[in-house]
C-alpha cells in the first residue's frame, strides 16, 4: 500500500466507507508514515467541523403544516387506477357522510337556492333542443351548459311509443358578492362551514366568520366546529375564534375545555391551553389541567398544564 | 371495493380513550393507527403496508407517509435552505409516491424508492437555481428579521459565551459558502452521506449510480469543501 492510494481514500476511510481488509491495511500505514497521518487527521477535522454547525431539523409546526398540506392534497387526489376513477365507491362516500351530516341532508335538497327539479319529455327521434314540458321553474331554465346534473330520479318509458320520461336534479352554480355583514353571506358562510367537504373552504368560512362574530350562530357554529370538523386546520381556525369568548361563555370554555382533553392533534390541544390560560383560576379549569399535568401521555402537554397551574393565575 | 378495516400485525400502542376521531376522512383500523413516529418500521412491515397502499387503502398510504416524512423534510429543507421550498419538495415528493405508487416493484426498499424522489427533487430544484442564478433564500422569522437557515444557530438562548456564538455563526457562513460551491450532484452524494449517514452503496442507488461513481463524487465534493473551508481561514 502506497501513499498516492492512501492519500487518494482518506475520505473513504473518515466515513467508514473502506472495505474491512483496506481498512486495516491503511491504518497499518499511517502508522508508518507521518504525512499520511497528518492527512488522516486533517479529513478527521474536516469531518468534525462539517458537523460543528447542527444541521436544522424541521420545526414541529413545519412538519405538521406539511402534513396537514398533504393530507389535504391526497383528499383531492385521484389514484389513477384504471377502471378505479370511474367507480363511485359507496364506502368512501359513506366515510365522507359521517363527518358532514348535514351534506347528506343538503344533497337530498337538491342544489342549493335554485336547484331544479325538472321533468322533460324528450323525444327520442328528435335531435335538437328537446321539449320542455316540466313544471316552469322559479328561476330560469338552466341551459346545458349552466346546469350540472346532480342525479338522475327516475326513467320512464311510455309503452307503446318510443317517448322518454327522464326526471332529473340539477344543481345551479349561484354567486352572492356583498359585504361580510350581509346577512345572506352570513347564512352561507354557516353553511359552508359546516358542510363543504373541502377543507379548504370550511377554513376560509370559518375564519371569514370569526371577523364578524358577534352572531350567536356563529359562536355556536365555532363550537360545533371546534368539536366536529375532521380536520385540524378548521378546528384551529376555530378555536382562534373562540379565544374571546372562554372568559364570558361557559359554553365556550367547556368547548375549549374539551378539545384540550380529547382532541388528537397536539397543535389543536397546544392552542387549547393557551386559550385557557386567562381563565386558568377557575376551578374546573384548574381541575383539567392538574388532570393532564399528572396523565397525560403527551410530554409536551403535560409541561404545559404543569407551567399554567404554577404561573400566578391573573385577576380580571 | 376498498376493504373496509384492514388486519395488518403491527405492534402498537394500544388505543387511547377519548380519542375517537380518525385522522383523515378514511376509516383507520386502530392497529395501524397506534404507530409511534420514529419507530425503526421492520421490512415486513413495510411490505404489508405497501401492497395495501397500492390497492388504493390511503389509510396505509399516510402511515407510510408518516414514517419517511421527518427524513424527507429534512433533506429537502438543508438542500434548499428555505421553509417554503422544503414543504413543497415535500409535497411533490409524496404526491409523485402516491400517484407512482401502482409502479413500485419492491425491487428496492421503499426507503430507497421515496429517497430517490425527493433527491430528484432536490436536484432539480438546485439546477434550476443555479440557471437562475440566484442567491441561496432568505427566510423572515416570527420578528421580520430575515435569517438564512442553514446558517442559524438552533441555540436562542442569550449565551454565557458570546465570542463562541460569533465563531458558531461565522463557522456556519463558511460552511453554507462553501457547499453551495459545489455541483448540485456533488452536494447531493455529501449530504446523504455527511448528514444522513447514509453508505454509499445506497447513496448510489438513490442517485441512479454506481457505488463507485458515488465514492469519486464524494471525493471531489469534500476535496472542494477543504479547500474552500482552508482559504477562508
Amino acid at each position: 500500500m502506497n501513499c498516492d492510494w492512501v492519500q487518494g481514500n482518506v475520505t473513504l476511510y473518515v466515513y467508514d466507507e473502506l472495505a474491512d481488509d483496506s481498512r486495516y491495511e491503511l491504518e497499518q500505514h499511517i502508522e508508518r508514515c507521518k504525512d499520511c497521518a497528518a492527512e488522516v487527521t486533517a479529513a478527521r477535522e474536516f469531518k468534525m467541523a462539517m458537523s460543528a454547525l447542527p444541521q436544522p431539523e424541521p420545526s414541529p409546526n413545519l412538519l405538521v403544516a406539511s402534513r396537514m398540506r398533504l393530507q389535504e392534497a391526497l383528499e383531492d387526489a385521484e389514484p389513477a387506477r384504471g377502471w378505479r376513477r370511474f367507480v363511485i365507491d359507496p364506502g368512501v362516500w359513506l366515510r365522507k357522510m359521517k363527518f358532514s351530516p348535514a351534506l347528506a341532508a343538503a344533497l337530498l335538497i337538491v342544489g342549493f337556492f335554485g336547484g331544479v327539479g325538472t321533468t322533460y319529455r324528450i323525444a327520442m327521434n328528435r335531435g335538437g333542443a328537446p321539449e320542455i314540458a316540466g313544471n316552469p321553474a322559479p328561476v330560469a331554465q338552466p341551459t346545458a351548459t349552466e346546469a350540472s346534473i346532480v342525479g338522475i330520479r327516475d326513467i320512464v318509458h311510455e309503452p307503446g311509443s318510443d317517448r322518454v320520461r327522464i326526471k332529473y336534479d340539477t344543481v345551479v352554480p349561484q354567486y352572492v358578492q356583498a359585504p361580510l355583514g350581509d346577512p345572506r353571506v352570513q347564512q352561507l358562510l354557516l353553511f359552508a362551514a359546516r358542510n363543504n367537504t373541502n377543507s379548504g373552504l370550511r377554513m376560509d368560512s370559518v375564519d371569514l366568520l370569526t371577523q364578524k362574530h358577534e352572531d350567536e350562530r356563529v359562536r355556536e357554529l365555532l363550537m360545533y366546529a371546534l368539536r366536529n370538523d375532521s380536520n385540524p386546520g378548521v378546528r384551529l381556525k376555530a378555536l382562534e375564534g373562540l379565544g374571546e369568548y372562554v372568559k364570558d361563555d361557559v359554553r365556550v370554555r367547556d368547548a375549549v375545555l374539551t378539545a384540550l382533553m380529547s382532541d388528537e392533534n397536539p397543535g389543536v390541544r397546544t392552542l387549547a391551553i393557551q386559550m385557557v390560560r386567562p381563565v386558568r383560576a377557575d376551578s374546573t379549569v384548574r381541575q383539567v389541567l392538574q388532570h393532564l399535568s399528572a396523565n397525560d401521555d403527551n410530554s409536551s402537554i403535560r409541561m404545559q398544564a404543569r407551567s399554567a397551574l404554577a404561573s400566578a393565575p391573573q385577576l380580571d | 371495493m376498498l376493504a373496509d378495516s384492514v388486519t395488518i400485525p403491527v405492534s402498537a400502542v394500544p388505543h387511547l380513550p377519548g380519542r375517537t376521531r380518525a385522522m383523515g376522512t378514511g376509516e383507520i383500523n386502530p392497529t395501524i393507527r397506534g404507530r409511534m413516529v420514529g419507530q425503526t418500521p421492520s421490512r415486513v412491515d413495510d411490505t404489508v403496508l405497501i401492497r395495501e397502499a397500492q390497492s388504493g387503502n390511503r389509510a396505509a398510504f399516510e402511515e407510510l407517509v408518516r414514517q419517511y416524512d421527518r427524513a424527507v423534510l429534512r433533506l429537502a429543507l438543508h438542500m434548499t435552505g428555505s421553509e417554503a421550498d422544503a414543504q413543497d419538495i415535500y409535497q411533490e415528493a409524496f404526491l409523485k409516491a402516491y400517484k407512482s405508487l401502482g409502479n413500485f416493484r419492491f425491487e428496492c426498499s421503499f426507503y430507497t424508492w421515496i429517497y430517490r424522489i425527493v433527491s430528484n427533487l432536490c436536484l432539480d430544484h438546485l439546477r434550476k437555481r443555479q440557471v437562475r442564478k440566484e442567491d441561496p433564500p432568505v427566510s423572515v422569522d416570527g420578528d421580520g428579521e430575515e435569517y438564512n437557515v442553514i446558517e442559524q444557530t438552533p441555540d436562542a438562548r442569550p449565551s454565557a459565551n458570546p465570542e463562541r456564538d460569533l465563531m458558531r455563526r461565522e463557522l456556519g457562513a463558511q460552511i453554507s459558502k462553501s457547499l453551495q460551491k459545489l455541483t448540485p450532484r456533488e452536494r447531493m452524494v455529501f449530504e446523504l452521506k455527511h448528514y444522513h449517514g447514509l453508505k454509499l452503496k445506497t447513496v448510489g442507488e438513490i442517485l441512479n449510480t454506481t457505488e463507485e461513481t458515488a465514492k469519486n463524487t464524494l471525493f471531489r465534493a469534500t476535496q472542494k469543501l477543504r479547500a474552500s473551508l482552508a482559504g477562508m481561514r
